[in-house]
């Protein structure tokens, strides 16, 4: 008989998050291995689950287990896995396409109509101490990367799927501007510059962010003082960038960050949409349209664990600093206050999964 | 619909130079991703053949008996509980190689790359074919034929989809020059395949008179006779090049395998153009391979094909390719052998020989 706990972090409905045991994984599927989980970070998103109880239009109607940001410790292994063995410690990618249909077969996974994602209905997530998962979607972390890091893999793999969607290539002289400096602005940074922008300024309405952004190697930032209109902020940028940026990585969901992306990028250049706003906005598209200024959304990403792992495993990315809190799985709730809180200082919260001998 | 008891019957290679029509058993316990199949059509190819007469292809190996085939058209007769785009009674071509969908490549959606896929081709060593009456089969490599495609045009989709595959590996675009080495069935495909992606002009080489005679009905611009006897590959580099109006073929087909016909194929190609190889021919060639090089020549593997029977059926579906003067022979199964003894005749005047599988369709 199987006698490891389970502690689990689940949704069960607006406002009610509770720490529980759920059902231990079956036997790993021949293509599957069963993971103990040891590092999940929080993320906005987890967090809106909690608050809202829905995203849109994935409405958690039955208890289930959170969290996406993961790393972990393979213990089993299906029969048919060849990539993997058991002791091996894994990146975790959340994100999984049914693999039969047309999307998948050509390579576009994220894109799925059937795409399973952690901690999205129906499909529970990493916040729990054992489960399986598709061996395909595993990511062996090199010995010198460490759980936490492991677990910021997932969020480093959007910036580095912003970056490759907007084709920033070494040697290419391109100016990149970030507007918001929450994580995922940090990370498009730090992923922009280590992909070979010759030059990344990052933008925020929030000095302490980017205080904490230079910290990390962004010595360009900008205040954004919004009584200044769209013309004298881009002035800014094209003073602190030598130019108008090439690309732009949008970070923050805001109207204003996209309308001055639009306002101030070079004709013919790419703004990513990574951040996302859930309301209709107002943008100038004939400007962005008659100028070439291409509008392209992300969907989290595809093919990107494995170059983000490379930019930390080489050093090319520190991502540590990020890493402000961490939590045992006991006392998770405390955890997402923090992480929903804001004038608790965080950035990246980390919740530890593993039994404690 | 079909019970277990039916008649399986199946053509069977035990060995080099031992092919037997044998029952084999009808599949049972359908999974819920599958559907059984009721086949109507199986074409033959030069890689049956070879297993035939060699035990072998490359580096796949007869070591146990299996059922060979794997061009086919077929009836879907019952689908798996999961199964939703196809229904019994939809007309099918079916896709044979299967690949694992976990690995990178598969993943990165290059699933010919994927070396589970090299171990589940159907009618290759060691994984059944379909030159029998029933088959089970994943769903999602059965592609429905549009009522207008006939059950012998379903049966070329995958010869077909490999010329598709070599087209978008060159990147043909509207405009473009070709030139197709061999006027077998997969010349004959690439010859389609390239006028329907928009090349302005074909021209084909071949030994045999006949095949050229059908090259030019599916609308080769020119065709060239090789003479075995008087070869001389700068010989037929002119000639290529005269029949572009002076300059060499921006894609060229290599659909031999044959090694004068490679170094042909090399030399008039224009600089900076690509050469696909399609045909297979002996592990290792001679080639000039610094001649490529320094005009930039670029030589390009394929490898059966990925995505493209949707592309190969639309062709077929909207009249831009004309594959029925390719059928020249039909067989019911009971006749198998004769089918492949047809296709070792000298002067058999066939291109593609289908094997009938089943005496009727209700």
């Amino acid at each position: 008989m199987d006698k490891r706990d389970n502690l689990s972090v689940v949704i069960h409905k607006k406002e009610d998050l509770r720490v529980e045991q759920s059902a231990l994984p079956s036997e790993p599927g021949s293509y599957e291995v069963q993971l103990a989980s040891n590092t999940v970070g929080i993320c906005g998103s987890d967090v809106h689950f909690w608050k809202d109880g829905c995203i849109d239009k994935w409405v958690i109607e039955s208890p289930l287990v959170t969290g996406h940001e993961s790393s972990a410790t393979v213990i089993k292994v299906g029969s048919h896995v060849k990539n993997l063995k058991v002791g091996d410690r894994v990146s975790v990618e959340p994100g999984v396409g049914c693999m039969a249909c047309q999307v998948c077969k050509d390579g576009f996974y994220n894109l799925c109509p059937d795409v399973l994602f952690f901690g999205v209905p129906p499909t529970g997530g990493s916040l729990r101490r054992y489960y399986n998962h598709s061996s395909a979607f595993c990511h062996k972390l090199p010995d010198n990367m460490s759980h936490g890091e492991g677990a910021l893999m997932e969020p480093l793999a959007v910036a580095v799927y912003a970056c490759k969607r907007a084709g920033i290539t070494e040697g290419s002289g391109q100016r990149v501007m970030v507007t918001g400096a929450g994580p995922v602005g940090l990370l498009s940074a730090l992923a922009a510059k280590a992909m070979g922008a010759q030059d990344v300024c990052i933008l925020d309405i929030n000095e302490s962010r980017l205080k904490f952004a230079q910290q990390m190697g962004i010595n360009k930032t900008i205040l954004i003082d919004t009584k200044l209109d769209t013309e004298s902020l881009a002035n800014e940028v094209i003073a602190i960038l030598g130019d108008s940026p090439d690309i732009t990585l949008e970070c923050s969901g805001a109207e204003s960050s996209l309308n001055l992306a639009i306002y101030v990028n070079k004709d013919g250049g790419n703004v990513i949409m990574v951040g996302i706003n859930p309301r209709k906005v107002s943008v100038s598209l004939s400007s962005a349209a008659c100028r070439e200024v291409n509008l392209l959304g992300i969907k989290r990403y595809r093919h990107s664990f494995p170059l983000a792992i490379y930019l930390v495993s080489s050093g090319k990315i520190d991502v540590k600093p990020l890493i402000t809190h961490k939590y045992r799985i006991e006392e998770a709730l405390e955890a997402f206050h923090t992480a929903s809180s804001p004038t608790s200082g965080a950035i990246k919260v980390q919740i530890e999964c593993f039994e404690q001998s | 619909m079909v019970k277990t008891n039916d008649d399986n019957l199946s053509l069977v290679i035990h060995k080099k130079g031992d092919l037997r029509l044998e029952q084999t058993p009808i599949p049972t316990n359908l999974g819920p991703n599958d559907v059984l199949c009721k086949t109507h059509s199986c074409g033959i190819c030069g890689t049956d053949i070879h297993y035939w007469v060699h035990g072998f292809m490359s580096s796949f190996v007869v070591k146990e008996p299996l059922i060979l085939g794997h061009e086919v058209s077929a009836l879907v007769d019952q689908v798996g509980s999961n199964v939703t785009h196809l229904k019994p009674g939809d007309r099918v071509a079916i896709e044979p190689a299967l690949p694992c969908r976990m690995c990178h490549h598969c993943k990165e959606g290059m699933y010919n790359h994927c070396p589970v896929s090299n171990t589940q081709v159907k009618g290759s060593p060691q994984f059944d074919g379909m030159l029998t009456r029933y088959f089970e089969h994943p769903a999602d490599f059965c592609f429905k034929l549009p009522d207008n495609v006939s059950w012998e045009e379903g049966a070329m989709v995958e010869p077909l989809a490999v010329a598709v595959h070599a087209v978008r590996r060159v990147n043909l675009t509207l405009g473009q020059t070709v030139l197709v080495c061999g006027a077998g069935t997969m010349g004959m495909m690439c010859l389609a395949a390239a006028k329907a992606h928009g090349a302005s002009r074909v021209v084909m080489t071949d030994i045999n008179e006949f095949r050229l005679k059908v090259a030019k009905e599916l609308g080769a611009d020119q065709t060239i006779h090789i003479d075995l006897k008087s070869f001389n590959v700068e010989t037929y580099v002119a000639k290529v090049k005269e029949a572009l109006g002076g300059q060499g073929a921006n894609v060229t087909f290599e659909c031999t395998g044959n090694e004068g016909s490679t170094k042909v194929a090399i030399y008039a190609t224009n600089n900076g153009g690509k050469v696909a190889l399609v045909g297979l021919g002996p592990l290792e060639v001679s080639a000039p391979l610094v001649n490529a090089s320094l005009r930039e020549v670029d030589i390009i593997g394929v490898c059966r094909f990925r995505n493209c029977y949707p592309m190969a059926i639309y062709l077929l579906e909207k009249g831009l390719v004309n594959l029925k003067p390719l059928v020249t022979h039909k067989y019911p199964l009971e006749r198998s052998l004769d089918a492949f003894n047809k296709m070792l005749e000298p002067n058999n005047n066939a291109i593609k020989v289908l094997i009938q599988c089943n005496k009727d369709f209700n």
